[in-house]
């Protein structure tokens, strides 16, 4: 019945042979894909029909007759509305079969702005999807897509490389993401090399992710890597770097006029500026700064008074004993931040014979960071390689090597280790960071600005920031493998089995330290840990058409997931022996137990599903899947998760409607699963705290010799069931005028029952915690994609994409009585919470008080202390919504000739954060709103009684204006206010990404052997933050981006500056 | 791959069983630290006495209570950690077939005086707190009960527990942080939080009161050696707290305020020097103003003794016990002795504990302004005044102390946000997470503020 039909095909615009168009019979499995050259030969059944895809391309079905050369030519669609889009389990179907909400991102897209992490560069790219990213060197990435479900569970998206599901885990502390202070390690996703990338496939809704059922709540991030094609060998080779440079709208400016202190305390008598010290050497009588005080509503500067300075006290300093001008900093705290530069390169060989294919990729990337001595290096090999043992049995195998080294991450939060602490919240005007630097490195010592006296140089609250950078810091390295194996045998033409071990695996080591010198007790801590994830699938694929018209596709298999995790974490006790000896023997004290975690759990599941579809106009998809999961009680662990979708093209019915391009609706239904956390069953004792959501207290084990237990904060429960998420949506999508404007709306709505969460309970129960089922949270939302090409001729065409999200998540129940969930508690009073009838993460702290005209109200009562300030609410106020209203996203791609011009504009439009930086900065008077003039034209920070001091606009509590003027003292503009003064909208746009792409002509190239193209880009990434609310700060910049989705919304602490980041990039390929 | 059926869903780092006394060890380890320790965040009485005052930072010496969330960190561990295990220990102990009947009932009966004495910290901070209801992790919304009916059942377990008591038997055991076992030492400590107990109903129930300090007074105290106390260890992290916070820290957020500096400048107290240091590059002794931010290094900061790593944490001592039994003798209860005796010996034992001699404490006690006949006051302030000196160490009992008899006169600091707390308000976790027994506790104790009187605070 075979014959052999070769040919080749062409891009339809440049007449090029057009490499890695797909070749296939239609209604089977007989394939082929292109060479470099465009070339193919299949064999193939006597009668039939090729389809030739490729994406980007529209399709073409070619009659199988009597010629043994099939010539075609394949035009470029913009919108790739038959493009081939990989599905769950990495099914490959047309888009036109679709019956859910799936986006494909091209290869290119994601690595167009060369970001390090591929994550950050689908930002603004895909509607129904939220990213959360950091300015943090390497710091986390978090994907929500469509919403937070679970309340305590992990929202992140699951990833899938080739069909290995890969962590998108963290390993922060949980005082990381709750802003108390530590590391951001990274999201482990993220070492996935961009360059290998060949698509992402986004699946949102349930029905798309059924398949996957105890972890599919969450929507799945399909990528598909870059394999060899037959034909020649291939190399290309990249080569890349970009600068970054600090964005000054998202770093404090500081007023000049005010120096050191909280006001005038000090001096023998504590009611001058200065202080005034016994020490016998100095000149008696003089004035010293105080240094010990962090803030800056001291004495107003003066050129002319000669005062001590910190670097007056230091023996080694050229300032010794000497007195310096009363002036404000000259070298302010953006000085410690440099200039980022960032490399990568990157070769790739691929290459395949009718035998097999193969590629091999090597990548490495180098960050140096915005803090000194920060640098990440990343080194990335990937193999791919497949070999068709028989016609009937085809093996590949996958393998990822990354090794991410990590020097110097910024400390985050409220933590000593993250020098905005002192910059953005207690820090004085007139500490000079070059002098700092000096200081530094003239002896390698922590000479600090802020000692505790004159006599005592030790540090008292903060170190000198250059001491932290270049002593008190963090290394890391994660070795990160993850690959398959994989034997299809083909029994006939419609029916194949597929058999795969897919590995998830990694080796990771954080070291932290603590230097002798540093404020609080010098420490070395060591965490390892290993995480391995092995999935076996066995998949039975059927592919037959029931009659011409109807058509079958159907799969059945089963999937078993073992999980294993380990880690032991260990510290140092009551300090270091030697200085600058980071290792567990040098600890002062024995150690304390190092704290060990084992992890194993495991899930089956089995499944099926199948495709119907008739006269490639209606589709009607069934799956169902049964899971048995180790983390839930024996016996009450096994659940189905059952889904169903449907759609109808109807312009096949309009073929006579010129502008009508494309028409299909689809309609879905889908339940999928959260199984619950390992080891949540059953009750046992703790000898070391096991906290959640709290602060971290030492973990004591005994009494010197004497064994202590105690119960756990957080009861167990032996009746956990897993979490459902019942989804349902709906969609349309358009094309008209020959596919040069269109639109895909998608309406969707969840419902995610029977959460598992630790919901906070009175601890008068003997628990902080207990786990239960209960509660709903449900999303709903509309997403739109759009597209317009308005010009598009032989050298010149304009694109635009358009998408657009909004998400309405509400918590329609908690447990029973319970109407609040504490999510957690933050620095500053404020918390994060789930309460019933509103969206999920609410910051409740104290607010304003409004009146019946909704005007605030001043404390009118002299004898209050926060007389003149406006009058709190209680603590459980509502007082921010860290949920945008909307999200979106717009891209405009030029292109003349070899010249190409993209850039993307990235909103969000709504949701608020509390900002503990300006909460305690503006308490402590460094910003420019501290200072100044008054509505009288006098200092503010003058007495009151000679005109200064200032009024809260507002009304009294007897509603008349408020007159009420009281002293500029610490603490007016910040904490003595409700905490919701310093609540501020999240939104922003963002000139997200621009790149400027120009592809050596073909002509040119080929006079030029051995090159088969040449690219040159110019890129950069977050330009131009075009508009903000949050004052020097990107709003981007909270600490969201930690933890597993739920933490750190609406909360900014110790935020990093935004870097504009501008790069050249070369391509060759050979 | 492994079969799904070998998984048994059971952590192996965590124990499934262990020793009953244990868990009462940890109990222990967490009271001691609650009630002493001066982190600020946890317990702010030393600012409240009027003890200390702040440096930099003077929110929680203003009554700034919800900002760091402070006595939900003072009621947490107090239920969570200290009642629970010991509850739980309580369990495992009762269950625990193969022990000896008299040792069992030996142990238990030191379970039930470490659950009164914590319970009574609570009361007496919290005014009505869930009682009945609580410690049931089935019922995470338990009702609080009325203050006086959880004293009231608090005396009857009391006493039941020192009839339980076998001194020929062992306790115990090394276990025992505070006693290393020794039934007879338990004997005195429950006796002496009885005479405690019963002194705080003088105000309210004076016939129940002189019925319990008559019972309790012959079996107290009778030296320094009987203190109820914790021995901290040289190594983290059982160190005495105030060594984590004075030195470990390497902060300087506390100076002593003019309200205790000076009388103990005036009157010689041979125990200033070790309370505090003198200012830096002096040998003079100043006191900083209490609610307000003061100079580390123009103040006196807390002393030297103070920063010993392993100075033992104390829960009841036995000048309390004479400062108890002097007051006891001036209402007319039947104890032995006069009230100047008992006043002496407190006073000396105080001096003693904190490493000063007898000698010392006879030139101190024989000066008018200190001597019980002369010292000025009525008998209220002379033994509130010693007493308060006392317990410099136990800021919850000095606070409770304060409030009870009203001695010494504590002057509400300028920046003050509310008049001194007689309680402290409900955390804001109660408010959220147990809201209707809440409010209902709230209107029964006359409002959820610091104003708010304990049942026994009558003056």
């Amino acid at each position: 019945q075979d014959k052999k039909i070769s040919g080749r095909v062409l891009d339809a615009a440049s007449n090029q042979g057009l490499p890695g168009v797909t070749v296939l019979v239609k209604g089977t499995s007989t394939g082929t894909a292109t060479d470099a050259e465009g070339n193919y030969s299949l064999n193939v059944p006597n009668t039939g029909t090729l389809v030739f895809s490729f994406i980007g391309y529209t399709s073409i079905e070619q009659p199988i007759g009597a010629s043994s050369t099939v010539n075609v030519s394949l035009a470029a669609d913009t919108r790739q509305l038959n493009e081939v889009v990989v599905t769950a389990l990495g099914v490959e179907r047309s888009r036109n079969s679709l019956p859910y909400a799936a986006t494909q991102v091209g290869g290119e897209e994601v690595t167009k702005a060369r970001n390090p992490n591929f994550l950050n560069s689908l930002s603004g790219k895909v509607s129904g999807v939220n990213i959360r990213q950091s300015n943090n060197l390497g710091g986390s990435t978090n994907v929500v897509i469509r919403g937070n479900k679970s309340l305590y569970n992990s929202n992140q998206a699951l990833f899938v490389v080739d069909g290995v599901p890969i962590s998108n885990a963290n390993t922060n502390q949980s005082d990381q993401y709750t802003g108390r202070g530590g590391y951001d390690y990274g999201n482990v996703g993220a070492d996935v090399n961009p360059d290998d990338i060949a698509s992402v496939s986004i699946l949102k809704g349930a029905a798309a992710t059924a398949l996957y059922g105890s972890r599919a709540s969450n929507g799945v991030i399909l990528i598909t890597t870059k394999k060899g094609k037959k034909g020649n060998v291939n190399v290309t080779l990249n080569t890349g770097s970009t600068m970054g440079f600090m964005d000054k709208s998202t770093f404090p400016k500081y007023q000049k006029e005010y120096g050191a202190g909280y006001g005038a305390y000090y001096g023998p008598n504590e009611d001058a500026y200065f202080e005034q010290f016994n020490r016998p050497d100095f000149e008696p009588g003089s004035l010293y700064v105080p240094f010990q005080q962090d803030a800056s509503y001291g004495a107003a500067f003066d050129p002319n008074l000669m005062v001590y300075h910190w670097n007056s006290l230091d023996p080694t300093s050229p300032t010794f004993a000497q007195k310096t001008p009363w002036v404000a900093a000259k070298n302010g705290p953006s000085y410690l931040y440099k200039n980022t530069v960032g490399f990568n390169n990157n070769i790739t060989i691929d290459g395949g014979s009718d035998a097999g294919t193969f590629k091999l990729g090597y990548t490495n990337t180098k960050d140096k960071g915005m803090l000194p001595n920060s640098q990440i290096n990343k080194n990335m090999v990937n193999f791919a390689g497949s070999l068709n043992l028989t016609p009937k049995l085809v093996t590949s195998a996958n393998i990822n090597f990354t090794k991410i080294d990590g020097l110097g991450r910024y400390g985050t939060g409220y933590d000593s280790w993250n020098p905005n602490q002192q910059f953005r919240q207690w820090f004085q005007t007139n500490v000079d960071l070059k002098e700092q630097k000096d200081a530094y490195f003239r002896n390698k010592q922590n000479i600090t600005w802020n000692p505790r006296s004159a006599t005592d140089l030790r540090p008292i609250y903060s170190d000198n920031p250059y001491w932290v950078r270049y002593e008190n810091y963090e290394n890391d390295e994660r070795f990160h493998y993850f690959g398959n194996i994989m034997a299809t045998y083909k029994f006939t033409e419609w029916f194949d089995v597929m058999g795969r071990v897919s590995l998830d695996s990694y080796d990771e080591l954080q070291e932290e330290r603590n230097a002798v010198g540093s404020t609080g007790t010098p420490f070395y801590s060591r965490f390892n840990r290993t995480a391995r994830e092995t999935n076996y699938d066995l998949i039975a694929n059927f592919n037959k058409n029931i009659t011409e018209d109807f058509t079958f596709k159907g799969l059945l298999g089963s999937n078993f997931r073992r999980h294993q995790i380990n880690s032991v974490f260990a510290q140092t006790n009551g300090g270091l022996v030697v200085p600058r000896i980071y290792s567990l023997s040098n600890s002062v004290n024995p150690l304390n137990p190092p704290f060990e975690n084992d992890q194993k759990y495991g899930v089956d599941g089995y499944f099926a599903s199948a495709t119907f579809g008739f006269k490639e106009m209606a589709f009607l998809d069934l799956t169902a899947r049964r899971d048995q999961s180790s983390t839930l009680p024996k016996g009450n662990n096994i659940y189905y998760y059952p889904s169903a979708a449907g759609s109808f093209v109807f312009s096949e019915l309009f073929k006579d409607t010129p502008w009508l391009s494309y028409g299909k609706a689809r309609v879905n239904y889908a339940e999928v699963g959260n199984d619950a956390a390992v080891y949540s069953v059953f009750n046992v004792y703790g000898k070391q705290d096991q906290e959640i959501n709290s602060s971290t207290r030492p973990s004591v084990g005994s009494f010197g010799s004497i064994p202590l237990f105690s119960l756990p904060n957080t009861r167990n429960n032996p009746n956990l069931k897993p979490e459902r998420t019942k989804s349902f949506e709906a969609g349309l999508e358009m094309s008209f005028l020959t596919n040069r404007v269109g639109f895909d709306v998608t309406y969707y709505k969840s419902n995610t029952v029977d959460q598992i969460i630790p919901i906070q309970v009175s601890t008068t129960s003997g628990f902080n915690f207990q786990y239960v089922n209960s509660g709903e949270v449900q999303n709903k939302g509309f997403e739109v994609t759009a597209f317009v090409n308005p010009i598009k001729n032989d050298n010149f065409s304009w694109t635009l994409n358009a998408n657009w999200t909004r998400n309405r998540n509400k918590i329609l129940a908690l447990a029973p009585g319970t109407e609040n969930l504490v999510i957690t508690t933050y620095q500053g009073g404020v918390s994060s919470n789930a309460s019933v009838g509103q969206p999920f993460g609410t910051i409740r702290g104290t607010g304003y008080t409004l009146n019946d005209r909704g005007e605030k109200v001043i404390d009118s009562n002299p004898a209050s202390a926060y007389y003149g300030l406006y009058k709190q609410s209680p603590s459980t106020t509502v007082i921010a919504d860290p949920n945008a209203s909307w999200i979106g996203g717009v891209s405009n791609t030029l292109e003349y000739k070899g010249i190409s011009l993209y850039f993307l504009l990235d909103v969000r439009h709504g949701g608020q954060l509390f900002n503990l930086d300006t909460y305690y900065g503006y308490g402590t008077g460094m910003y420019p709103i501290t200072a100044g003039n008054n509505d009288l034209g006098n200092p503010s920070r003058g007495p009151v009684g000679e005109g200064g001091g200032i009024i809260f606009p507002g009304v009294k509590e007897d509603g008349t204006p408020n007159d009420i003027r009281i002293a500029n003292t610490e603490g007016v503009y910040g904490y003595n206010q409700p905490r919701q003064m310093h609540v501020y909208d999240a939104g922003f746009i963002k000139l997200r990404e621009a790149t400027l792409t120009y592809s050596l002509p073909a002509a040119f190239i080929n006079r030029i052997k051995p090159f088969k193209g040449i690219d040159l880009s110019l890129t950069g990434r977050n330009l131009w933050i075009i508009k903000k609310h949050v004052p020097y700060a990107d709003p981007e910049d909270n600490l969201g981006a930690g933890g597993n989705g739920n933490y750190g919304l609406g909360y900014m602490s110790g935020s990093y500056p935004t870097y504009r980041n501008v790069g050249v990039n070369l391509r060759f390929r050979f | 791959c492994k079969d799904l059926d070998e998984y048994d869903n059971l952590n192996p780092k965590a124990a499934t069983t262990v020793p009953g006394v244990s868990l009462v060890s940890n109990a222990q380890r967490v009271l001691a630290n609650t009630v002493n320790t001066p982190d600020y965040n946890i317990n702010p009485f030393r600012f409240y006495v009027q003890h200390w005052a702040a440096t930099t930072y003077p929110d929680e010496s203003q009554f700034i209570i919800e900002t760091r969330s402070v006595n939900r960190y003072f009621w947490d561990p107090l239920y969570r950690d200290v009642l629970s295990d010991l509850n739980e220990g309580k369990k495992v102990i009762t269950a625990d077939a193969v022990l000896d009947p008299k040792v069992k009932a030996n142990q238990l009966a030191a379970v039930e005086v470490l659950e009164v004495y914590a319970w009574s910290v609570l009361v007496n901070t919290f005014g009505d707190v869930p009682y009945t209801e609580a410690l049931n992790a089935d019922n995470v919304l338990p009702k609080f009960d009325d203050d006086a009916a959880i004293y009231a059942d608090l005396v009857t377990r009391l006493d039941k527990a020192i009839g339980m008591f076998d001194a020929s038997a062992a306790g115990l055991g090394t276990g025992d942080l505070y006693y290393n076992g020794n039934v007879a030492n338990w004997i005195k400590f429950a006796n002496s939080l009885k005479l405690r107990l019963g002194m705080n109903y003088a105000d309210v129930d004076p016939g129940k009161s002189k019925t319990m300090v008559e019972a309790a007074a012959p079996n107290v105290f009778t030296s320094n050696t009987d203190n109820a106390k914790i021995t901290y260890l040289a190594a983290l992290p059982n160190r005495n707290q105030l060594y984590e916070s004075l030195v470990q820290s390497g902060r300087a957020d506390f100076v002593g305020t003019t309200t205790l500096v000076d009388p103990m400048i005036a009157t010689n107290d041979p125990r200033l020097p070790i309370y505090f240091k003198p200012v830096a590059g002096s040998t003079n002794f100043k006191g900083g103003t209490a609610g307000a931010p003061n100079s580390a290094t123009n103040n006196s900061i807390p002393g030297a003794a103070l920063e010993n790593p392993t100075l033992p944490g104390m829960l009841l001592t036995y000048s309390e016990v004479e400062f108890l039994l002097a007051e006891a003798i001036e209402r007319g209860y039947a104890v032995s002795g006069t009230a100047s005796e008992h006043y002496n010996a407190g006073v000396t034992a105080s001096i003693l504990e904190w490493g000063g001699t007898a000698t010392e404490a006879t030139a101190y006690l024989a000066q008018p302004s200190v001597a019980y006949a002369t010292a000025a006051g009525d008998w209220k302030q002379k033994i509130g005044f010693q007493k308060w000196i006392s317990l410099y160490s136990q800021p919850t009992q000095a606070w409770t102390e304060w409030k009870r008899l009203d001695a010494p006169n504590l002057v509400k600091p300028a920046a003050a946000i509310s008049e001194i707390p007689l309680r402290l308000p409900y955390p804001t976790t109660e408010a959220n997470l147990n809201t209707t027994n809440y409010k209902a506790a709230s209107a029964a104790i006359g409002g959820d503020v610091v104003t708010s009187r304990i049942f026994w605070d009558k003056l």
